[in-house]
């Protein structure tokens, strides 16, 4: 019983990373400029199939593909922020959500039709491997992408305090106005902040692809995961996002492991209704403008 | 003034007339599934805009009360004979009564958050209707037993009988936005659309008035969800509560005109005839097409007429007759 349950918390905490990665990447352009980006699955999807391609065609290794997808999507996320997010801040809730909305429908569809609707796989040498910690399988694939998941959020965290443009991001998320009138410029900002949060979702495609399918809908369960995750870890909060994606990957794990193996999503569900129902206040304040 | 009130009603009474002698003289099958489809997105739509275009509660969710309608209306005709002509009435108000904790949950959130809880509130639903094997079938769901020609039962041979259902539901909608509209709830729903928090300073009860609008919009949601599964003789979870049902309410109100009466009507007519066209000229084949154009009429009509095609419409004709500009007609009238 104890050795399912720390195999469940193990799993668990292991995929945490890279929801991690996803709900982070969300968190920061919520907290920078102000757009929940419905879409984010999507560009984990889109470097899902960066890295199968490359891996396919040119025998590269998705760890090695990483430094193709996250600077390929960070160029992705500078366009994406000049060309259509600038055009709908501050025009109210509908616009703002629905442009991302429709872009992740835009990009699934596009998928659908480009790569069809079936499953792809890369099988790396180390896709099977695992190793055994008493009575407890810790697979090699997994852990890898979590560990390299955890270094990129360490980066991240780097990058935003001892930077120039890391502070000026903070800066323009804690308070647009005053960072504007220090003379940081908010488009620049906000280009950056949105290329740094799709590169994270790049970079979580890339480290999935050794041992989950890619698949036009394969960012669906990143996406609202990392929802749930920014919603419980406070909004904005980039220590709050990662700690509650990790809780969520065991919670999800526990919930497949003792209700049944597609009720991962029901506690996970249940989880922020639940947190609303009961901490609301902690929550509203982030939900609200 | 009279001249303006005739014509809108000129128009409104012709509209009526071509409604109701189409079946008469469309025989093609295709032809009038297409009609009953696109009345009763419009008809969602048109339930949906209540609180997500007035009140710019943007729900992802609607779906929840879709299949809350259908699965009690089915329920009670499968296991207890009830006719679903009760049990459509019943599903409304199961879904009226399944608004409340839902709506205490969400409306704590606003905005994007919002519309992310009631995501999560009509994947709950039908996850838990995934489960429920023995009282709800299950992920292997039903079909409806087929009785033939049984009008007390909602069953018919033809199409047309579906057709006019569906077309009086599309008018009780349309009858209800419109007092709405021009009653105190209406004006409160669009105070709390533009700001909630100026509303409740200057005295709206926010809380209630949303509160309201959920019940009523998860009503009429939950009597398509009736029809639906009504017309297609099937229900399983995945086809109740499917995500594409809260996406299409939504779409359609806001390619048409969020927040006006004809706007869910405008947007189900284009974007319904975009599909069946596609259909006709790709095949069903190639999936994903639908959605992609769907994706890039919504990104079009968000960045170039965040208000909905609606107002380009009547910009258009009032362009063509030269009617006077609309500050004075608002005077005159």
């Amino acid at each position: 019983m104890l050795e399912t349950v720390a195999q469940a918390v193990i799993n668990g905490l292991l995929i945490g990373g890279i929801y991690a990665l996803v709900s982070i990447g969300v968190t920061l352009i919520f907290g920078v400029v102000k757009i929940v980006n419905f879409a984010q699955g999507e560009f984990v999807m889109i470097g899902m199939y960066i890295s199968f391609f490359l891996a396919t065609y040119y025998g590269i290794d998705p760890l090695i593909s990483l430094a193709v997808s996250m600077p390929a999507l960070f160029l992705v996320g500078v366009l994406l922020q000049h060309f259509l997010i600038r055009r709908v801040l501050g025009l109210g809730d509908m616009p703002q959500i629905f442009l991302t909305f429709a872009l992740s429908l835009l990009l699934m569809n596009l998928a659908l039709m480009l790569f069809t609707a079936n499953y792809r796989t890369v099988h790396t040498w180390y896709s099977d491997e695992a190793f055994h910690l008493g009575a407890l399988y810790v697979p090699l694939a997994k852990l890898v992408a979590f560990i390299l998941a955890m270094a990129l959020s360490g980066i991240l965290w780097v990058f935003l305090h001892t930077t120039d443009l890391g502070k000026a991001m903070r800066a323009a998320a804690q308070n647009p106005e005053v960072a504007m009138l220090m003379g940081i410029n908010p488009n620049r900002v906000f280009a950056v902040a949105t290329g740094v949060s799709l590169a994270l979702a790049g970079a979580a495609g890339s480290l999935l692809m050794p041992f989950y399918p890619a698949s036009p809908t394969a960012g669906q369960v990143f996406v609202l995961m990392a929802f749930v995750a920014v919603v419980l870890g406070t909004l904005g909060n980039i220590k709050g996002a990662l700690v509650a994606s990790l809780m969520m990957g065991i919670a999800e794990s526990l919930g497949i492991q003792f209700v049944g193996a597609d009720s991962g999503l029901i506690v996970v569900f249940a989880m922020l209704l639940l947190t609303l129902a009961f901490r609301p206040s902690g929550l509203a304040g982030g939900g609200a403008r | 003034m009279w001249g303006l009130r005739l014509s809108g009603v000129l128009w409104l009474s012709l509209l009526a007339v071509v409604l109701l002698v189409l079946p008469l003289v469309v025989t093609s099958r295709f032809a009038i599934d297409i009609f009953i489809r696109i009345l009763l997105f419009a008809f969602i739509g048109v339930a949906w805009n209540l609180m997500g275009g007035y009140a710019k509660q943007l729900s992802l969710g609607h779906a929840a009360y879709f299949g809350l309608g259908a699965y009690t209306s089915t329920i009670l005709q499968i296991k207890f004979g009830i006719s679903p002509w009760i049990g459509m009435i019943a599903g409304g108000v199961v879904a009226m009564l399944a608004s409340l904790p839902i709506g205490a949950l969400c409306f704590r959130l606003r905005g994007p958050y919002f519309a992310i809880a009631t995501i999560a509130t009509a994947q709950v639903l039908m996850l838990l209707f995934l489960k429920f094997r023995d009282f709800a079938w299950g992920a292997e769901g039903t079909t409806i037993p087929n009785l033939g020609s049984s009008p007390l039962m909602m069953q018919f041979e033809a199409k047309a009988p579906y057709y006019y259902i569906v077309l009086g539901m599309l008018v009780l909608g349309l009858a209800i936005t419109y007092r709405i509209e021009r009653s105190w709830m209406g004006f409160y729903l669009v105070a709390i659309g533009e700001d909630e928090d100026a509303a409740e300073a200057v005295g709206v009860n926010a809380p209630q008035v949303k509160r309201n609008i959920y019940m009523i919009s998860a009503f009429l949601t939950a009597l398509a969800g009736t029809f639906y599964v009504q017309y297609i003789y099937f229900i399983d979870p995945n086809t109740a509560f499917n995500f594409s049902i809260s996406v299409e309410a939504a779409l359609v109100s806001i390619v048409g005109g969020i927040g006006t009466l004809w706007g869910p009507v405008i947007g189900t007519v284009l974007l319904e005839t975009t599909s069946a066209l596609l259909q006709s000229w790709l095949g069903s084949g190639l999936g994903g097409v639908q959605l992609t154009v769907y994706s890039l009429i919504l990104i079009t009509v968000i960045l170039w007429r965040p208000t909905g095609l609606l107002g380009v419409f009547t910009d258009a004709y009032n362009w063509i007759v030269r009617a006077p500009p609309a500050g004075k007609a608002a005077l005159d009238g």
